[in-house]
């Protein structure tokens, strides 16, 4: 079953910016990873799905239901975590979360203390007291303490330093396992690695692909660097299915995918001082979705 | 519901300092009605020295200023136009604040439609204005059973100071307006002070001419002192427009907001 159906979705507003025929969608229980440079569409997806602002062609179901005609509904069940997080100033960390929670109608207050306490937060603070880190905690209790089935994060690792990023992973996905389905909006190629189960790539407001990222990762990619006693000739590598080949110095480096074979036969006529053969990181795989065309 | 406690506490400290403001304007000038009616005679020759122009621009009304009530509708001006201030305060505050704290995405992502965000709010703005003037008239009323020289009428001491509420509820509605369509308010002060002294001052130079159908132009003229007085009634006829103004400044101000879009920070 799909949570999220996003079908031709558009929007267009001010110059250059919005989205262009977005078509995905976010199956139960998967912890989705929504990808792409900033200002490629993320956050205009996320708020269109949030009902924040309305599409101008297209349409997108959240729990089969439409997310613009069904909005309060659906957002029972919905926990939000904004890039940036901006709460009432003079209200205390306590206060604020429990007018969160008296939105829901169900007792919060356990998990409040929970996630407060995995979180490291401290309840009695005021908002503005807090730093840029802990206002972010403030943002991922407050997203997460009425346990909703859906929860959308949109950037939501800024601010936040290491320790208190893998914990707030692991508490994604433990959520993850009681049920929830996460759509993880971000940047970041390695977060989404380390998280996600399939990927939406996005650019200039555009679907690149969707893929699993066990599929993007398959050993059809390899990455290539060879030390050789003199430099190589650039193109001496250029055969079907080689990217983004660098050569500096005597190392010459390279992403393949395709029949192994090929390359190794050419390395086999060269001289060679030493070889790696490595599996890339997304980062590298998705480098060329990355570049703009124009450039 | 929650919205709207959430709402009315944070406008708690401003009700409170607005309601002793405008209760400390009130006792200020009736703490000068005795000494002012003891030297009527020679205040009235001050006075008429002025331009007749000039005195009803003011609202200076010589034929009763020395009686209790002719000196509270002089004094009126003054403290209507801080309430109107407030109301107008308020109003565009309403949405705009959530704006500008950027805690639109935070109150619209909860599962509440726009319009139940809008009426909470609005209804906060509105008690918070009920509350002011109930405690400004039940001091007010104190007061001037203190410095009273004569007996007057306290219908009329009612009438009059209700007038203010009036004619904040329709700045509130002005203000609610001006806050929906204005992506972003960076302040709320100048919006409200400028538009509440452009009505008075037009409320002002329409004061100069006798033509009636000017005082639909400024809030702050649809309610005729003299006529209170008279007939301790209100006039019909601007009761009915300033509600026709307030109802479609506010239904057009839900039609914009739950068709607008949020936008990112």
């Amino acid at each position: 079953m799909n949570v999220i159906e996003i079908k031709n979705l558009t929007k267009t507003y001010g110059k250059a910016r919005g989205i262009t025929d977005i078509n995905f969608n976010v199956e139960e229980g998967e912890i989705f990873g929504f990808i792409g440079p900033n200002g490629a569409g993320k956050s205009t997806t996320i708020r269109t799905l949030l009902s924040l602002i309305y599409p101008t062609s297209g349409s997108a179901t959240i729990f089969g239901k439409d997310c613009i005609k069904f909005a309060p509904e659906i957002k029972k069940e919905i926990g939000y975590l904004p890039s940036e997080v901006f709460y009432y100033d003079n209200m205390k960390v306590k206060d604020l979360l429990k007018y969160s929670a008296s939105f829901y109608k169900k007792d919060c207050s356990k998990r409040i203390k929970e996630l407060a306490d995995i979180m490291d937060l401290d309840l009695n603070k005021k908002i503005d007291d807090l730093s840029l880190g802990n206002k972010k905690k403030v943002g991922i209790v407050q997203g997460l303490l009425h346990e909703p089935k859906l929860i959308i994060l949109d950037e939501p690792t800024s601010g936040l330093d290491p320790l208190m990023q893998q914990k707030f992973f692991e508490l994604l996905e433990e959520e993850n396992k009681k049920g929830a389905t996460i759509l993880f909006s971000s940047h970041i190629l390695s977060e989404v690695q380390r998280l996600c189960n399939r990927v939406a790539i996005i650019k200039e407001g555009k679907i690149v692909t969707v893929e699993k990222i066990s599929t993007l990762k398959e050993n059809n990619y390899k990455k290539f660097k060879v030390e050789t006693k003199v430099p190589l000739d650039q193109n001496y590598f250029q055969i079907d299915g080689v990217s983004n080949l660098t050569g500096k110095g005597n190392v010459t480096s390279f992403l393949f995918r395709g029949d192994i074979n090929a390359v190794l036969r050419k390395v086999a006529e060269i001289e060679i001082t030493n070889l790696w053969i490595e599996e890339p990181d997304l980062e590298e795989i998705f480098l060329h979705y990355y570049e703009k065309e124009a450039k | 519901m929650n919205i709207f406690i959430h709402e009315l506490k944070a406008y708690r400290k401003s009700t409170i300092i607005w309601t002793i403001s405008l209760i400390a304007v009130f006792a200020l000038f009736m703490s000068m009605f005795p000494a002012f009616s003891k030297d009527a005679d020679e205040f009235k020759k001050l006075l008429e020295g002025y331009p007749e122009a000039l005195r009803k621009a003011i609202g200076l009304n010589l034929g009763n200023l020395f009686t209790i009530l002719g000196f509270y509708c002089y004094a009126l001006t003054f403290i209507i136009l801080c309430g109107a201030i407030q109301a107008m305060n308020l109003g565009t505050s309403i949405v705009s604040k959530e704006v500008r704290e950027k805690t639109a995405d935070f109150l619209l992502t909860k599962p509440v439609t726009r319009k139940q965000v809008l009426t909470a709010k609005l209804l906060a703005a509105f008690a918070s204005l009920v509350i002011t003037n109930i405690v400004y008239i039940a001091a007010a009323t104190v007061i001037a059973s203190q410095v009273k020289t004569a007996e007057f009428s306290m219908k009329q001491f009612i009438l009059l100071s209700m007038t203010m509420f009036f004619i904040q509820l329709m700045f509130l509605a002005f203000g609610f307006i001006v806050s929906v369509l204005a992506r972003k308010l960076k302040s709320v002060l100048p919006v409200s002070l400028g538009t509440v002294f452009a009505f008075y001052f037009i409320g002002a130079i329409s004061a100069t001419t006798d033509d009636e159908a000017k005082r639909y132009f400024s809030p702050f003229k649809y309610f005729n002192n003299d006529y209170i007085l008279k007939h301790s009634s209100y006039e019909a006829s601007f009761m009915i427009v300033g509600a026709v103004i307030i109802l479609l400044a506010v239904a057009a101000s839900y039609f914009v907001y739950t068709k607008k879009d949020i936008h990112d920070v």
